[in-house]
């Protein structure tokens, strides 16, 4: 170990690799004051060894001069001191000794630790005076005795934190600041202070703001007082003007060359650096100004300093813009003020100046109303009429007048105490008669206040009277009332109407000047927006308030609230003791307020406002030209008369009040000219002038606009609307005619091209009309009129026009519609027939066509078209082409039922309807009973309303239709063989019955009637011919083994000139005969008849083919036709197959063995029939071997043209060949279908086969007894069949189980039923078939050993076996193969 | 028509009884022939000898007559009841002698 002694290396003592430990290492310390390492105390090693292996900066002081020993981790902190080791302290901090000196001391002195917090130290570590701060503690080291010999430091340095701190609360002070500012310079000095509260960071800021000429003016400097001039021999000023250009900031390192000494912000030195930064202007516009910022000496300008130069100047430059956007409001709003202030004084001004003309207007006016008294009743008028106006002006003129008072504050108030519901209840008399004579209700409900209350009687009767005035002019039905109360120390005054009310969006702004709602309706336009503005003006000067609630549609309430005493009034303006006073100023209201009454309410002379001719002036016309036509839209009367009077001699003048009078009365007769005023209610002048344009009838008539509304804009309003000129009022008699005369000249010229083509199209046809592009007709001419009953009053029809058939109760119709108005609206030409409805509801049908063309004014797809009424020719089509139709169905129909059938079929077609019925009462329960039904529609059951709308047809007149309701359909009753018939179509869902479907159903009904009257009788006809037929082609029956298949060339006979017969001889044997006589049709048939006869009975009495030939031969020749007929005939022995034959003439039987080979049986040839009677003939013999088949036929089944005979025998062998393992009936079928041609037998064709031998079929009654019969029937066919003994063991063993099974189990209970047995041989296949009519049970060999073990029997001897049992019985079915 | 059936009781030298039957057995008359069988039957304990030579028609009746002593039955029967004997299982049972 070692010892205190100095033992110790080195690398214990300065341990580590770091700079400081090698140095500490590599130190010769003996030769300084600190000595030999080992001579040092433990607790400096110690402390030696913390320090280097601490990575947190630490350092030691020791010795008499605090020599210093440090780490690694201070060396950054120690700047360019380093390398500073077993330096004295002093020596190395000699600027900081001042405040760390007395600290170490007291370190060493006391032994008493200190601590430091973020304390400031003016370093010099990096070449200039620093700022930095620390945080440390000083702790002492004592030596190996106990005394203090050094100080151990563990430091931080601070000085980021802290100056971080103080510059975020530099920036926060600044963005405080924000909307402070009320001007530039105000902003400006706010930075200014608050940069002068932060030099530590900034010791030196000018704010340069650009003047008007965008040059940098000085506007706040900081600290305050600072000024700086450059210096003489200087580089110059601040480089403002490149920061300005630029918008990018400089930093300036020589501002002491520049400008000497700046304050230097608390700190030893003065700035030697600063930066220039612009200050951003709004967005997208350039800088406003600069500001210079000093850095501090203190610290260098690092990029932490340099970003909060840069916030420094945004939130400068963020203060100055909102101050400047502050004094641009601000500017703005005085302007505004000012404004106000003159237009106030304007009107102040001019309504003075009216008064003097008005009253020299209203003073000799009343002495000639007294003059003029008996002057004649139009001179009367003129006088009232400038009596009134007179008043209006004067009343106007005063409102102006009170108000500019009031704006100014000369307004004199003289208040003095009233009764007020009396004033009140005075005050709304006036109004009484002209409220009720519109036929309101007038409810004024004033009882007296308790105590009086202070008004200017002026101002109070205005208010009242105006809010009478507002009430009355928007009130059309209902009421008006008028309340006084005493409420919460307040006289209460409530105006309330049922009016149109205010819109919600519109309350805020009804006291304001000048502001009027757009597009309410009133009884008048007039008014200057300013009555209730003055109104609460003059509350106001009460000290009242007045608010208005209202609801749009229900009505409005106003309130006043006026307080009661004198202490709210100003000091000397309450007057005493005035006489009760009269209602001076109602009369210009009353009499405004008549005015706005309909004419005919007023009692005035009635006017006929639209009609036209009731004022018309009575002058002729002059020959050959009609006085133009002047239409008049103006809302005051007066104004009305007036200008009727002015054109009334020129022209022949209509008046209406508003616009949509003036619209209606241009739409139903155009003038030939307009004067409408602006301003009017329900329909105002430009709205009246866009629907005049918009129609294209009425877009040509001039418009003459009049408004009292001056001023360029205006004009141009009008104009653009469309309207062809303007004149402003007041306007002289002599310009307003000028523009008339010019105007309707203007518009006779271009009227008359417009007027020609409205003539040509209403001399047109057919029905004419222009649709825009939605597809609305906007003209049309009187054809159309005529048609559809649509006239020109109603323009424009929009999609879905009236005409159009109805959706719910006639879909069909209406879809037809749809589509060619789809076509109308998409092509560009074209035409179509739709159904259409009459205005009187009936059905019709037009065809249209149409091609599109453009409005040349603009520019505008629109369709011309014409169309006529071709309902008749339609219905005629209609008819005949379901008369066509039926009568094709009809025409192939065999029969009455299948002639019912097709008819219904046809009707419900042509109705689409879901069910049509034929029905009769010729049963014996004489109850309706349908003849034939569509089919899938059923007859109802008993309690169908199909049934009772059926039989109410029953016994009404033939071929007239009735309509049925429930279910909705129409029927008619026709004559029928079996009696009278009806027939009911039910209606489809999509489409009623109308009258045209009855005529139709008539026509179709005649002419089914006749049709079933025709078949009918054909129908008995072919009935009778049938029966002929077939009691001449063949047997009824034939014997087993046979089929036969036989094929008619000609229709609709079921027999030709081929036939086929067998006979059965006396002795067991079958003679066999297919014939063919030439030719065909009934003619051959009837030869056929007579041979086929013939030869029956030649066979009968012969029994050889060739005798029976022979002999044929001699009868033949007696019958015309039947010369060349071909015949074969045979004579078979079913026992044994033995088949003699003979043929004349005929195609060869064929022969086709169950291995599948053929023969021809050709041996007994010869000529046909009568060609040499009494020839003999020969004859041939073939024996059938077991399961061969034998085919005969005639040429129809194998003759083809351009193919030769020979062939069509392979081909029907080849078919014999491939069905010979089949069933019989199956084999003739696939020989007769498997040799047709494509399309059918052209020629008469008969075939016959027979299968040898035939097969068995015994029928039995079901007892045990009958078995050894069954067997040895069995045993003989097998024998025939040639089968060897084991396959008939077999057979008979099998068979006999089945029997003894049907006679044990099927029949024990009914002895006596009958069992049948069927064996059928083909080429190689015997099937048996055991049946009996009971039902057999599961076999249960426990029960009966010997049944199952016949079952067993079964299954073993037989190949297939498949046991059948259902209610009708059981089935044996088994099959085995032939083997011989 | 009732089925013809000749049914004679012999005997063998040894004492055997022997049953010869002529004609068809069905079951009309299987009656008669099982009589007959288990009368030759009763006749011994011994061997029971059915000669069938003569017979054309054997249905499942006469067999279940014949299958009641078939442990001591020995059939003679022609070729053409073959089958029927095999396929009944009768041949398994008794000994059968193709005549």
């Amino acid at each position: 170990m070692g010892d205190a002694d100095g033992a110790e290396p080195l690398e214990l003592l300065f341990p580590g690799n770091g700079e400081m430990a090698e140095r500490m290492r590599a130190l010769d310390w003996a030769g300084t004051p600190m000595g030999d390492p080992a001579g040092w105390p433990a607790s400096l090693r110690t402390a030696c060894r913390i320090c280097l292996t601490s990575r947190y900066p630490m350092f030691l002081w020791w010795g008499e001069d605090l020599r210093l020993l440090y780490n690694d981790a201070y060396l950054p902190l120690l700047g360019d001191k380093h390398p500073g080791l077993g330096k004295p302290g002093r020596q190395v901090w000699g600027e900081i000794w001042d405040v760390i000196g007395p600290m170490l001391r007291s370190v060493t002195e006391t032994g008493q630790a200190t601590w430091s917090e973020d304390l400031l130290l003016r370093m010099e570590r990096h070449g200039y005076l620093e700022e930095s701060y620390w945080t440390y503690s000083y702790s002492p080291l004592h030596d190996d005795d106990g005394r203090v010999r050094g100080v151990f430091t563990a430091c931080n340095e601070t000085t980021e934190r802290v100056v971080g701190e103080r510059r975020l609360a530099v920036l926060q002070d600044l963005g405080a600041q924000a909307g402070t500012a009320r001007s530039v310079g105000e902003a400006c000095r706010l930075v200014a202070g608050v940069l002068g509260r932060a030099q530590r960071d900034v010791p030196f800021a000018a704010v340069h703001l650009r003047d008007s000429g965008g040059e940098p003016v000085p506007a706040a400097v900081s600290p305050p007082g600072t000024s700086l001039r450059p210096l003489p021999q200087g580089p110059g000023d601040w480089p403002l003007e490149r920061v300005l250009a630029t918008g990018e900031p400089v930093a300036v390192d020589d501002v002491v060359p520049r400008f000497g000494r700046l304050p230097s912000g608390g700190w030893e030195r003065p700035p030697t650096q600063a930066v220039v930064l612009p200050l951003p202007g709004e967005t997208g516009t350039g800088p406003v100004g600069a500001i210079v910022l000093a850095v501090s000496a203190g610290r260098v300008l690092d990029d932490n300093y340099r970003a909060f130069l840069d916030l420094v100047a945004r939130q400068t430059a963020a203060l100055v813009n909102g101050a400047v956007a502050y004094e641009v409001q601000q500017r703005r709003a005085e302007e505004l003020a000012e404004l106000d202030r003159a237009k106030t004084a304007f009107f102040s001004n001019i309504s003075h100046e009216f008064r003097t003309p008005l009253t020299l207007i209203t003073g000799p006016l009343e002495e000639l109303r007294g003059q003029l008294a008996g002057a004649g009743e139009r001179v009367g008028e003129e006088l009232e009429v400038i009596h009134r106006n007179a008043l209006r002006m004067g009343k106007l003129v005063n409102t102006l007048l009170d108000f500019s008072r009031i704006e100014a504050g000369r307004m004199r108030a003289g208040f003095e105490p009233v009764d007020l519901a009396a004033v009140t209840t005075g005050l709304a008399g006036v109004f009484r008669s002209a409220v009720e004579r519109v036929g309101l209700d007038f409810e004024v409900d004033c009882p007296a206040l308790p105590e009086p209350v202070h008004i200017d009687r002026d101002m109070w009767e205005k208010v009242v009277l105006n809010l009478l005035s507002n009430a009355l002019k928007f009130t059309f039905d209902g009421s008006i009332g008028v309340t006084l109360r005493a409420e919460d120390g307040q006289a209460v005054l409530r105006v309330s109407d049922t009016g149109v009310g205010v819109p919600r969006g519109e309350l805020p702004r009804l006291f304001e000047r000048f502001h009027r709602i757009e597009n309410a309706r009133a009884r008048s336009n007039e008014g200057s927006g300013i009555g209730l503005a003055m109104v609460k003006e003059l509350v106001g000067l009460h000290s009242g308030t007045i608010t208005a609630d209202s609801t749009e549609g229900e009505g409005t309430v106003f309130t006043v609230r006026l307080p009661f005493g004198t202490a709210h009034l100003p000091a000397g303006s309450v007057v005493r003791g005035a006489e009760p006073f009269p209602v001076s100023a109602a009369d210009p209201y009353l009499q405004e307020a008549l005015r706005w009454l309909p004419d005919g309410e007023e009692g005035e002379e009635g006017e006929d406002e639209r009609g036209g001719t009731g004022r018309d002036e009575p002058v002729p016309p002059a020959p050959g030209t009609a006085r133009a036509r002047v239409l008049v839209a103006d809302d005051n009367a007066d104004m009305r008369e007036y200008l009727r009077r002015i054109l009334a001699p020129g022209y022949r003048v209509t008046t209406v009040a508003d616009g949509r009078a003036a619209l209606e009365a241009v739409r139903a007769d155009a003038p030939d000219m307009v004067v409408s005023d602006v301003m009017m209610p329900r329909m105002d002048g430009l709205e009246l002038v866009a629907a005049l344009r918009a129609d294209s009838r009425t877009a040509s008539v001039p418009v003459l606009l009049l408004s009292a509304r001056a001023g360029q804009e205006a004009s141009i309003e009008g104009l653009e609307a469309g309207a062809d000129d303007y004149l402003v009022k007041p306007f002289s008699a002599a310009e307003l005619l000028a523009r008339v005369r010019a105007a309707v000249k203007l518009s006779r010229l271009r009227n008359h091209h417009a007027q020609w083509r409205t003539a040509l199209v209403d001399s047109l046809q057919e029905a004419f009309f222009v649709c825009d592009e939605e597809g609305a007709v906007v003209e049309i001419n009187s054809a159309f009129t005529d048609v559809l009953g649509y006239g020109p009053e109603d323009l424009p029809y929009r999609p879905k026009h009236p005409w159009w058939p109805d959706e719910d109760t006639d879909s069909e119709a209406h879809r037809a519609i749809e589509r060619a108005f789809a076509q109308v609206v998409g092509e560009r030409k074209g035409s179509y027939v739709t159904p259409v409805r009459h205005r009187d509801g009936h059905r019709l049908w037009v065809y249209a066509s149409f091609n599109e063309v453009r409005d040349p004014d603009t520019g505008r797809r629109m369709v011309v078209g014409t169309f006529r009424d071709v309902t008749a020719e339609r219905l005629t089509a209609q008819r005949e082409t379901a008369l066509a139709a039926l009568s094709v169905r009809l025409s192939e129909a065999g029969s009455v039922p299948e002639a019912l059938r097709a008819a219904l079929d046809e009707l419900r077609g042509v109705w689409r309807a879901p069910r049509a019925l034929a029905v009769t009462w010729d049963g014996p329960d004489r109850a309706p009973r349908p003849a034939a039904a569509v089919p899938g529609t059923a007859w109802g059951r008993p309690g169908d309303p199909v049934r009772e709308a059926v039989d109410s047809l029953r016994g009404r007149n033939p071929l007239h239709p009735v309509a049925t309701a429930e279910p909705a359909g129409i029927g008619i009753t026709l004559e029928h063989p079996g009696g009278p018939l009806a027939l009911w179509v039910e209606a489809g869902a999509e489409r009623p019955f109308i009258g045209e479907d009855h005529t139709l159903l008539a026509v179709l009904g005649g002419y089914l009637g006749q049709t079933l009257q025709r078949v009918h009788v054909f129908e008995q006809q072919r009935e009778t011919a049938l029966a002929l037929q077939r009691a001449i082609l063949g047997p009824d029956r034939l014997p087993a083994g046979f089929a036969v298949r036989y094929e008619p060339a000609a229709r609709p006979l079921e027999v030709g000139g081929d036939w086929y017969d067998t006979v059965e001889l006396p002795d067991g044997r079958i003679g066999i005969v297919v014939g063919d006589c030439v030719g065909r049709g009934l003619e051959a048939a009837t030869v056929m008849g007579q041979l086929r006869s013939a030869c029956r009975a030649l066979l009968l009495q012969l029994a050889d083919p060739a005798q029976v030939l022979t002999a044929l031969d001699r009868f033949a020749a007696l019958i015309p036709g039947a010369l060349c007929a071909t015949v074969f005939c045979g004579v078979l022995d079913p026992s044994t197959g033995r088949l003699a034959y003979s043929s004349a003439g005929h195609p060869p039987g064929i022969l086709t063995h169950p291995d599948g080979t053929t023969e021809l049986l050709d041996q007994a040839r010869s000529i046909p029939l009568a060609v040499r009677p009494g020839r003999p003939r020969p004859t041939g013999t073939r024996t059938m071997p077991p399961a061969s088949v034998l085919l005969l036929y005639t040429d129809g089944l194998i003759e083809r043209r351009s193919r030769p005979l020979h062939a069509g025998i392979a081909e029907a062998s080849a078919a014999a060949r491939r069905g010979r393992g089949a069933d019989l009936e199956k084999l003739a079928d696939d020989v007769r279908t498997g040799l047709e041609p494509a399309g059918g037998y052209d020629d008469d064709m008969a075939l016959l086969l027979y299968r040898h031998p035939a097969p068995l079929e015994v029928a039995f009654p079901a007892e045990s007894a009958q078995l050894a019969r069954v067997r040895g029937a069995l045993r003989d066919w097998l024998e025939r069949l040639e089968a060897g003994p084991r396959l008939t063991q077999a057979v008979l063993v099998a068979v006999g189980e089945a029997c003894a099974n049907a006679i044990e189990h099927g029949h024990r209970h009914n002895p006596g039923r009958t069992v049948r047995l069927r064996a059928v041989a083909a080429a190689d296949d015997l099937h048996l078939t055991v049946t009996d009519t009971g039902s057999w049970k599961p076999p249960r060999p426990e029960a009966n050993a010997h049944r199952g073990r016949g079952l067993i029997l079964i299954h073993a001897l037989m190949d297939q076996v498949g046991i059948v049992t259902d209610e009708t019985g059981t089935t044996v079915d088994m099959h085995v193969r032939i083997t011989r | 028509m009732t089925t013809t059936l000749t049914l004679t009781d012999q005997q063998r030298p040894d004492g055997t009884p022997v049953l010869v039957a002529e004609g068809e057995i069905d079951m009309s008359n299987v009656g008669e022939f099982r009589a007959a069988v288990d009368r030759a039957a009763g006749a011994g304990a011994g061997r029971l000898v059915v000669d069938l030579t003569a017979v054309d028609y054997l249905d499942s009746a006469g067999l279940a007559a014949l299958f009641a002593h078939a442990d001591r039955l020995e059939l003679i029967a022609p070729p053409l009841l073959g089958p029927v004997l095999t396929v009944s299982g009768l041949a398994d049972l008794a000994t059968v002698h193709m005549a």
